[in-house]
This record gives C-alpha cells, structure tokens and sequence, in this order.
C-alpha cells in the first residue's frame, strides 16, 4: 500500500492504521456530497451501457475454456 | 478425488542449484496468472472470440514470431488455450509489486484490445466493441481462472497445504469473492460452482481449488511454488492486495510451525467437504451462518472459522513481526516511499485490514465493504439501480455485471473509481511504470533488462521463467535459478554483451 509511506510516520502504530483507512474513505468525489447522489451519478454513467442490447452483449461472450 | 503427489520437473534443473539465501526467514515471492475472456459487439457480420484474440496478439507476433512473449517488465504475456489471453506477473517479493505489475496487465490487455478493435473496424463496421474480461465465467457456463503463486519452502508437506491452508482459502473469498449473477442469485464469488476437486497437479481436465504441479521454478529442494487457483479475478486494486497478503501470512505459520517441528493451530480446521464448503461460501448472503462441518465433526460457521484464522495469525505476528515486516521492507520500492521506516509495519496494517473487514462481516454492514471488496461494490449498484429502475431486466443486470470486468471499454468500474467509490492502492503514474519496469529485487530484473537489450539490437531470442536464451546469431542461454536474486551473474553479463551491452 504505498500511500501508507507517503504519510508523515511519527503517529503512533494505532493512528497509523487509522489513517490507512481514513485514506481508504472516497477522496475525489465530493465529502459533503451524500452517498446516494454518488449512486445516482455512477447510474447515470452506466445509462449508456444499459441502453445496448443486453441480449446480443452477454450472449457474445462465449469462450473455449481455459486454464 | 483428491490426489496428493509430485508430478516432478525436478531433474529439469541439471546444474548445481546456489542455496537461496532466503530459507530461514518470511520473503516470499509471489505472482499472478490471469486469463482474460474476449469478447466484440456491434459487428455487422459475426466474428468469433478465436479471431479477436489472434488480432489483438498481431504485435506480439510479427515482434516475437510467436503468441508467447516476455515483456520489458519481466512479465509473461501469451494466448493460451481457447483464446484466453493470459497474463502473468514477473516476481516479486512485495504483495504492492505483484498488485502493479497486475494492474500493468490490464493496461497492456487494454492497449492491444483497442489496436484490435480499429483493425476490426475495417472489415465489420465502426460500430465494432472489443470486450476483454477480467473475470472467471463466460455467459455459457465456461469457466476460467486468476492463479496466485506463492514461493513455499518444500519442507512443509502438501498435506498442510490440504488441510491448513485450504480452509482458509475457501473463507478468505468471504472479502477476496469479485460476486456473480447465477441461475441460483447473486453469489459472492464467480467460480466456487466450477470447482470440484481439493487439490490435484492438474488444472484443464479437472477443476481443484489448489494444483501441486511441482514447476517452482527455483531450487526444487528449496522450494515449490504454490499454485492457488480457487481464486476469483479482482478489479478492486485492495482485493488483489488483500488476497496476496493474507495468505502470505497464514503461510508464514504454517512454515514457522513445520521449519520449528511444533503445530500451526490449523491441524483441525480441515472440511470434511471442501467443495461443498466452498460453494456455501459463495452462498453467503443467502445464509451468512451456515454451518460448515469440520474434519474433526465440529461446525462452524465460514467467518467463524475466518476469525479464528484472525486471531491464530495475530498472535503468531505478535511474536514475530520484526521478522515479518523485514522480509517486506527489503523491498526496495517499498522503502523509498518510507520517511520513516522505523515506526512503520506493514504487517500491522494488513493485520488491521483484515479485523476491519471481519467486522463488518460480522456486523452483516456489507455498505461498508462496497469501497474495497469487488461483490460488495457490484451489489450497492446493483441494488440502486433497482430501486431507481424496478423494471430492469436479469440480462441487463448480468450485461453490468460483466461490464465491471470490462479492462478495454468498460463504464462502471472506471466511473465508480473516478467517483472516489473504490479504494486506490497505486496511482496511475506507479501503474504505468510498471508496464515497463520490472520489480528491481528479483531476478524479474535480469528478465526485463535482457527482453529490453534483446528487442533493442533486434536479436533472436527465447526466455521463460529461469531461462534467457540468444538463439542468432550465436546460441547462448544463462540459467537464474535463484527467483530472490537480481544479482547478475558471469553467464547474463556474457548474454548481454552479445546483445551490445
């Protein structure tokens, strides 16, 4: 996790790990924006894709197998 | 059923193996295998998955007259079996290495899926999509696989590996599981249905969770390499990490406990049926404390046992973590980015990762784990846009689900990282490095400096894992058996003479 270095390392281990997550909390979008306008974004990304034919796109991926 | 036996290459590596100098302590070296599914929409005529494949391969093959190549970054990148392309990491000793050589795989999937899909356009109209998908089940049913290696010092018996290791293996998707849309709902991992066996030497013909095919691809008597197929393909950069990392330490136990002649702990967590376990595991939202039957006829529940696993590893850490935390910080791009390595301690943040998620878990808050574990992200979407659209369809859901594994034209995974919805371990620019650099302490180094030489003077060559090998115009090969060591030796600097350097 190389973000945790890049951090100032004279907090205690605790605070530490305390700031590994805070850092893991969104940091672009908006802090004070709510969770669910997120959500209402992100649909609104996805409304192009969901206006494809799902049918012709699922069934399009068939492969042989693998591994 | 299970088969436990060494199906050996070990005379393949005739000449006297150097002992590695890291057989007492906990560096590892890790790695991963993903297969990629292909798939093109939008062509006015049919094209099969075969064809777009061989497209997307055409740079590799007018560069190295084959569908086999390594690349300037010490990683292997070939067209496997039924079209699958395949990627698989260079070595590296630090989990956050492996995590970006990864990441660099899907940028190098992407950037050929996009080349092919402007050659495609030419002959099946401008509306041609290449889909390329990191992720384990096509939409008949075919299943395919993300391999994780781990580097395990051969005097722990594979029947530790069965019975210690893999019941944490089967836990461990409960936060690791990348979540499916079966006929059976929503599960948490893509390929428990498509796993039947425990463990076996092979993979094609049938489906174990664990293969001991013994390639370690260093000195036999030193090593083997752990070959975890139970895995499902992560787009959370945390997941892949995750899954490295904590594995990396339930294996250090269980080597400790076999290096000290003393037990692990795990000697009785075994199941009595691991692929039944494994697909109740899968199942979990469906019944979160299903009870799982032990070898021993005791039952637990899948992150009971997880806990248990928790609290056996923390307190092994506790009396081991200057140790643990060394075999990491001899990485040396983990340590530039350190201001003060002193007070720091990797293990402890991967240790606090895993209390987190267990909580979680525990507190059925899988909201909180939308941010980092890929089923619980495809589930928040999944749920909202059902509330927005109550009317959408099971294939529509199914097409966004594969859409999220989409590394070439994908929305939903990029728009939930550009709106700060998932967790970010490497920035772009670390990303990007590591498509052309390979990790600087292992002899993934030596690899990516002969492939860069080797292209530059426009010379033959051929290369696996412990092999460099000039074929014109004069025949010379130097052998790397130590995957630790990125010290060249007399017989690489000799090659790279050859080559002009």
């Amino acid at each position: 996790m190389p973000q945790q270095f890049e951090q100032p390392q004279s907090q205690t281990q605790e605070t530490h790990e305390d700031d590994v997550l805070a850092q893991s909390a969104p940091q672009s979008a908006d802090q004070s924006q709510d969770q669910s306008d997120v959500l209402d974004d992100i649909l609104n990304d996805i409304e192009s894709t969901l206006e494809t034919n799902a049918e012709e796109y699922v069934n399009s991926f068939v492969q042989k197998g693998g591994e | 059923m299970p088969q436990l036996r060494d199906s050996g290459t070990r005379t393949l590596h005739a000449t006297e193996p150097v002992p590695s100098a890291e057989m007492d302590g906990f560096c590892r070296i890790f790695g991963v295998e993903t297969e990629y599914g292909v798939a093109v929409t939008g062509v006015e005529k049919p094209v099969d998955a075969g064809q777009v494949a061989m497209t997307m391969f055409q740079p590799i093959v007018s560069r190295s007259r084959s569908t086999n190549t390594y690349l300037t970054n010490g990683s292997r990148l070939y067209l496997d079996v039924g079209s699958h392309p395949e990627y698989a990491t260079a070595e590296a000793r630090a989990p956050h290495e492996a995590l970006a050589q990864d990441l660099a795989g899907e940028r190098v999937m992407r950037g050929l899926a996009l080349k092919a899909q402007t050659r495609l356009r030419e002959t099946y109209g401008e509306h041609a999509t290449v889909h390329v998908f990191k992720n384990n089940v096509d939409s008949a049913g075919h299943a395919f696989g993300c391999h994780e290696n781990y580097l395990v010092r051969r005097f722990v018996p594979l029947e530790a590996v069965e019975h210690q290791l893999l019941p944490f293996l089967i836990t461990r998707q409960l936060y690791t599981g990348a979540g499916r849309i079966t006929p059976d709902g929503f599960q948490i991992t893509q390929r428990a249905d498509f796993l039947d066996e425990a463990i076996s030497s092979a993979t094609t013909r049938s489906r174990p969770m664990v293969n001991t095919r013994d390639e370690p691809h260093a000195d036999p008597d030193a090593f083997r390499r752990l070959h975890v197929i139970i895995g499902d393909s992560n787009r959370s950069q945390w997941a892949t990490w995750m899954k490295l990392v904590v594995t990396h330490l339930v294996l250090c136990v269980i080597e400790e406990a076999f290096r000290r002649g003393k037990p692990s702990g795990f000697e009785d967590w075994a199941f009595i049926d691991p692929a039944s376990a494994n697909r109740a595991v899968s199942r979990f939202l469906d019944a979160p404390d299903a009870a799982l039957t032990l070898a021993s006829g005791e039952t637990v529940s899948a992150l009971a046992l997880q806990r248990r696993y928790f609290h056996a590893v923390a307190l092994f850490v506790a009396d081991h973590r200057e140790a643990m935390d060394a075999a990491f910080a001899v990485s040396t791009s983990m340590m530039k980015h350190a201001t003060d390595v002193a007070t720091d301690s990797p293990t402890a943040v991967i240790l606090g990762e895993w209390d987190r998620v267990l909580q979680a878990l525990e507190a059925h808050d899988y909201e909180a784990l939308a941010d980092r574990v890929d089923w619980a992200a495809k589930r928040r979407v999944f749920e909202a846009l059902r509330r927005r659209r109550p009317d959408v369809t099971a294939i529509q859901l199914e097409q966004l689900e594969l859409d999220y594994h989409d590394v070439a034209n994908g929305h939903l995974y990029d728009s939930l990282v550009s709106r700060g919805q998932l967790h970010q371990l490497m920035t772009r620019d670390e990303v990007e490095r590591a498509v052309h650099e390979a990790p600087q302490d292992t002899r993934a180094a030596l690899r990516g400096r002969f492939v860069e030489a080797a292209l530059a003077s426009g010379a033959q060559f051929s290369a696996d894992w412990t092999h460099l090998t000039v074929t014109a115009p004069e025949r010379r090969e130097a052998i790397l058996l130590d995957p630790f060591s990125a010290e060249a030796t007399a017989e690489f600097e000799h090659l790279m003479a050859i080559l002009g350097r």
